[in-house]
């Protein structure tokens, strides 16, 4: 028994939408859950791995929300069915990799059939955030259960080596973490603060590579057995540092987007466009993805394909 | 086991001793808390109110006091102070750390900035030395902790860890702090960021050895209808943040949902209610828990062998944090033995229900004895 990737959906932010990852993330959710031949009160578990969100809400968890939108099971509890649990999980653009992981060992133990993990950013409003960087886009994969061959064998999680060394120096201009994001009281408000080190992206695609590295040999593989490799996020230092660290050609790792770089919802982008391509036939896809602190995650995926 | 099969149950439930689907059981090895040095009195607190409100918060809530910092602790400092007072109970090096989660709702460090990212839990890890461990932030109001504790017994009972720290830290007073500002009457939807106070709380969760008790189960749900009922965010103009409240609304929730989804919890785990020890709810009033126990007394047809645990009184609302300051207070008070049967009940906005269930056992009544 393992956990499959039965759909994923994915929304860009216009008009209205754009203004709010919560309706971002409805709309991910609902397309996901659509593609999987699903209807929202099979979802037992809804995590969040989204990070900027309307007002910079801190309670409860958006979850919670996404959940009472979409119609999961919002009801008080009845005889005869299930409920649906919902809370956040936060780890940058790792998130949704780290939710995966979530998701799965309530899979694995037979305690949810279907779990729904959705990730979403925006700008919060409220003034709070006039040069808020990231693209406004939404993205959610329904996971389930499967007993073939398929499914996901292994996870891997660490974190690389701050980018400011104390004996060599400032290696970078930048918070050490690579990525920074606060919300202070600043000129008589709260303002939401989001500063990146110029070279972090190349410093993520070089610590993802070795994570990646890690998880692959941890299964007795190398690179040259991996047929598809997912990454996030898709900013072209980043593509080309995991490239250069996994040592395949650039064009395996994916395509950058162009515009404000995707953030929490970066590894359901990629998801879906490799799955749109087919990229995910083969045998093993590998999910990489890497972000503030410096950490990087990946994922080893059976894909049930010969 | 007895009981309903996990997924035509309500609540997302997982029950140990299964080893259909999980090798292992996971127990409660340790547990530690921070609290402030500073004590607020409600008097003090209502003594600060803009507005003259003839509220009588004591009375109504039954919170005497809560520990506040005053600059010198933050969400992260307590989480950190909580930890490493686990950690030295018992007896583990942070070295030996799979994952460390941080469940706080209150991300602040630098007296009030809040960190969104990187995450608190890869700060914590650092500032323990869990160099190795897989971190990663769970939010979920006040029921975080115990959510946390849900995804640890989910992956020590896999095998996908074998020790997980669950750790909060929550910087959340100074909600009242700017609740005190607006607060007009008792019907202020600001009301409950009066009852808030500071602490920080940690859980250490491992394999058990072969026969070890552990927890007994985990069952969570969220009831999102009512998933705006209370609602917290920055503060347009004033440092930190403010919390709106549909108190009544809340509580009303809890009265008919508890009961239903605790029933579910112990017919799962094949207990009756009269064979808990302890329950230990979230803190948020003496009159809503008691009047909550009662219901649960009266709906379940029996009561545990000991009273309703109440902490609010002294420490107020710690948010994410009060079922371990109040296992911490039970476990150093020799009010917890070994073989006792444990319910925690979470309550939490979203509408969060939770439960878990654990037999205290001899190594962690060791952890809070005399020599701790």
């Amino acid at each position: 028994m393992a956990t499959i990737i039965e759909s994923v959906g994915v929304v860009g932010g216009r008009g209205r939408r754009a203004r709010s990852a919560r309706k971002l993330a409805d709309a991910a959710a609902e397309r996901a859950i659509d593609r999987a031949g699903l209807v929202a009160d099979d979802i037992g578990l809804l995590l969040n791995a989204g990070i900027y969100r309307d007002g910079n809400l801190g309670e409860p968890a958006l979850a919670a929300l996404i959940q009472e939108d979409i119609g999961a099971h919002p009801e008080d509890p009845h005889d005869g069915d299930h409920g649906t649990f919902s809370f956040d999980v936060a780890n940058g653009t790792c998130g949704m990799l780290t939710a995966l992981q979530v998701a799965d060992g309530f899979l694995r133990a037979g305690t949810i059939d279907h779990a729904l993990i959705v990730a979403s950013d925006a700008d919060p409003g409220r003034h709070m955030a006039p040069d808020f960087p990231f693209a406004a886009s939404g993205a959610a994969i329904v996971c389930g259960r499967a007993d073939g061959p398929e499914g996901i064998a292994g996870f891997r999680f660490a974190h690389g080596p701050p980018l400011v060394s104390p004996t060599a120096g400032p290696a970078t201009s930048g918070p050490d973490e690579g990525l920074r994001g606060t919300v202070a009281f600043e000129r008589g408000r709260n303002r939401l603060t989001i500063v990146q080190a110029p070279d972090f992206d190349a410093a993520a695609g070089a610590w993802a590579g070795e994570v990646a590295t890690a998880l692959l040999g941890d299964h007795g593989l190398t690179v040259d057995d991996v047929d598809a490799i997912v990454a996030n996020p898709l900013t072209p230092p980043f593509l080309d540092a995991l490239a250069d660290a996994l040592g395949v050609d650039r064009a395996r790792v994916g395509t950058a987007l162009e515009g404000p770089p995707v953030h929490t919802a970066g590894l359901g982008v990629a998801l879906a466009a490799a799955t749109e391509g087919a990229a995910l036939g083969g045998r093993w896809a590998l999910l990489v993805s890497a972000g503030a602190g410096p950490t990087a995650g990946a994922a080893l995926v059976r894909t049930g394909r010969r | 086991m007895a009981g309903p099969d996990p997924r035509t149950g309500w609540l997302l439930t997982e029950r140990s001793p299964d080893g259909a689907t999980a090798p292992h059981v996971a127990r409660v090895a340790s547990l530690g808390r921070a609290l402030p040095a500073t004590t607020l009195t409600t008097d003090e607190l209502m003594g600060s109110t803009r507005h003259h409100t003839r509220i009588d918060l004591e009375r109504l809530t039954g919170v005497r006091e809560r520990r506040v910092s005053v600059g010198d602790e933050t969400s992260l400092s307590l989480a950190v102070g909580a930890a490493r007072d686990c950690l030295t109970r018992s007896g583990r090096r942070s070295e030996d750390l799979d994952v460390v989660i941080s469940c706080s709702i209150t991300k602040y460090r630098d007296d009030l900035v809040q960190w969104l990212e990187p995450t608190t839990s890869a700060a914590i890890a650092r500032e323990i030395g869990a160099t190795h461990a897989t971190t990663f932030d769970v939010s979920n109001a006040c029921a975080g902790t115990l959510t946390g504790v849900l995804v640890a017994n989910n992956w020590v009972r896999l095998g996908m860890a074998r020790r997980v720290l669950v750790v909060s830290g929550e910087y959340i007073s100074r909600l009242g702090t700017n609740a005190a500002r607006h607060v007009r009457s008792i019907a202020s939807r600001e009301l409950a960021s009066l009852t808030l106070g500071d602490a920080g709380g940690a859980v250490l969760v491992e394999r058990a050895e072969r026969g070890e008790p552990g927890i007994t189960l985990t069952g969570f749900t969220t009831v999102a209808d009512h998933s705006r009922l209370c609602l917290a965010y920055p503060a347009r103009h004033e440092a930190g943040a403010r919390m709106f409240t549909k108190a009544r609304a809340i509580h009303q929730v809890a009265i008919a949902d508890t009961p239903v989804l605790l029933r579910e919890a112990l017919e799962a785990a094949g207990l009756r209610i009269d064979e808990l020890d302890h329950v230990i709810p979230h803190q948020t009033s003496t009159r809503a828990i008691r009047k909550g126990m009662r219901e649960v007394s009266e709906k379940l047809d029996g009561a545990p062998r000991n009273p309703v645990v109440v902490t609010v009184d002294r420490y107020g609302n710690t948010a994410s944090t009060t079922h371990v300051v109040a296992l911490v207070e039970e476990l150093d008070d020799g009010h917890l033995r070994a073989g006792d049967q444990v319910a925690l009940v979470a309550l939490a906005s979203g509408l969060e229900i939770g439960v878990v269930l654990f037999t205290v056992d001899e190594g962690l009544v060791a952890c809070h004895g005399d020599d701790h």
